[in-house]
């Protein structure tokens, strides 16, 4: 790797010390509520969470900021866009949304208070899509902050996200400028199984396909017309879809050629919909085994142009740009992956120009 | 160089809506009268070779808000018997990607007689 400055890390996880750290930023009513801690029991990993050597002394791995800085930054990352995860689907609608809030007044005052020009955090501000008047309010309260360049939602849902109850959010986010970036959750709440034939029993099928959950709502975004209503909304799957998107896509176009008449509010091609509204955060399980198959693997998904480098910080899946860049990328993709498309996205300005 | 000339049909044998395949070319030709009107379009859908004008006439959904359906054109589109793609019978286009097209070719009306003009005489 020649260049390793200036790279933009597009998803890295801060994390409370200890699960009821949070409730320093709640309410006094939801003090007194119990919540789950962050951990995914059903499916953690065999090995460990976290990568190693990412445990602090003290509390959880991504809780000491010292140890997050000096681990995320000593290879060549130069902004990081934090996006911490809450706990799960509360099926107290009110206690979801507090768990949000408490989250994001946690990250503006622990990661993000000297966020300027200098700052090298970027924060999401966490949401509750399933309380629509709260998430409206919360990407409101928050969108003047200039550390919060997102809005950010868990992937699990009780209904895909291009259903119309979610429409006031996501405008909230238009009219606010920021995307939308959909993760996986912590914690573990009233999810449906992870899966839509039901639970797997191992982490294994958990870790290498529970993503895939990602094409539920995105192809609800496209069908449903909620990017024909919101030109400028964005969406980020941040955690995979990157390397299969198209072999999904292409389903899509084949049949709305055919079935167009159900869903007329559509007006383009579904693939042409993808560089306008969605990027993928890449993680290091995505890319093909086959090395000579690296660049065709990009050029298929048009990865030059959806591709975002993300660490995964401190989780089991971190990579660094080294490991993620092994084998190499094609030049020009390297620089739209690793530093250009997450610049344009959030509004960055990297220290190596394109 | 003159055009070669089929006889379709006397025009009381095409009323509008109706459509007459002629034995033309290598797939047929089918000759549509869309409100008085005549067009002619291969039988052969560019998406996997259906006989595209047994295919219903019919209109299609046009959406101008997010949700608001309405129907339209009715009379106007040819919908393929084999996966429903959709065509404007006007100008031979597919409703989603108007690049797409099948090969169309002109009708004359002499006296009470519709008439194909097909390729060139040789």
């Amino acid at each position: 790797m020649t260049d390793v400055a200036g790279i933009v890390d597009a998803c890295a996880h801060p994390i409370v010390q200890r699960g009821d750290d949070l409730k320093a930023y709640m309410g006094e009513v939801w003090k007194q509520r119990f919540f789950p801690a962050p951990e995914r029991y059903l499916y953690p990993h065999p090995v460990s969470d976290f990568a190693p050597g990412t445990r602090p002394e003290e509390g959880a791995p991504g809780s000491d900021r010292a140890l997050f800085e000096s681990q995320l930054f000593a290879g060549g990352i130069e902004t990081a866009i934090l996006l911490p995860l809450t706990r799960g689907l509360s099926p107290d609608i009110d206690l979801g949304s507090e768990i949000c809030s408490a989250t994001n007044r946690w990250l503006a005052e622990v990661w993000l208070e000297d966020t300027g020009a200098d700052g090298r955090f970027r924060g999401s501000i966490r949401v509750n899509p399933h309380d629509p008047e709260g998430a409206v309010k919360e990407i409101r309260r928050w969108s003047d902050h200039p550390g919060f360049v997102q809005v950010a939602v868990p992937m699990e849902a009780h209904a895909p996200y291009g259903k119309r109850q979610y429409l006031p959010v996501w405008q909230a986010a238009v009219e606010a400028g920021l995307p939308v970036a959909v993760h996986t959750d912590d914690g573990a709440g009233v999810e449906f199984p992870p899966s839509p034939v039901g639970y797997f029993r191992h982490h294994i099928e958990y870790s290498s396909f529970v993503s895939f959950n990602f094409f539920y709502h995105l192809s609800s975004l496209i069908a449903e017309g909620v990017f024909d209503r919101m030109p400028t909304l964005k969406f980020v799957f941040a955690d995979g879809g990157a390397d299969s998107v198209m072999a999904f896509m292409w389903r899509l176009n084949d049949h709305w050629r055919a079935v167009r008449h159900e869903q007329p509010w559509v007006k383009h091609l579904p693939t042409e919909y993808l560089r306008d509204h969605a990027r993928f955060c890449l993680s290091r399980m995505e890319l093909p085994e086959d090395e000579e198959a690296l660049a065709r693997w990009i050029d298929v998904n048009d990865g030059a142009n959806l591709w975002l480098y993300a660490s995964n910080y401190p989780h089991w899946s971190y990579a660094t740009p080294q490991q993620l860049n092994e084998p190499a990328f094609p030049a020009e993709a390297f620089e739209r992956v690793f530093r250009q498309n997450a610049a344009d996205l959030y509004g960055l300005t990297t220290s190596v120009p394109a | 160089m003159s055009k070669r000339r089929v006889v379709v049909a006397h025009v009381d044998e095409l009323a509008p809506g109706d459509v007459k395949i002629v034995p033309e070319g290598k797939f047929g030709v089918g000759v549509f009268n869309v409100g008085g009107e005549y067009f002619a379009l291969t039988n052969y859908c560019p998406h996997r070779g259906a006989p595209l004008c047994r295919g219903k006439v019919t209109g299609m959904t046009e959406a101008t808000d997010p949700y608001e359906c309405a129907w339209v054109r009715e009379g106007e589109i040819l919908r393929c018997p084999w996966h429903g793609w959709e065509f404007a019978i006007k100008s031979g286009t597919t409703v989603t990607e108007p690049k797409r097209q099948v090969k169309m070719y002109p009708v004359i009306v002499e006296g009470d007689t519709i008439l194909l003009e097909t390729g060139d005489v040789r």
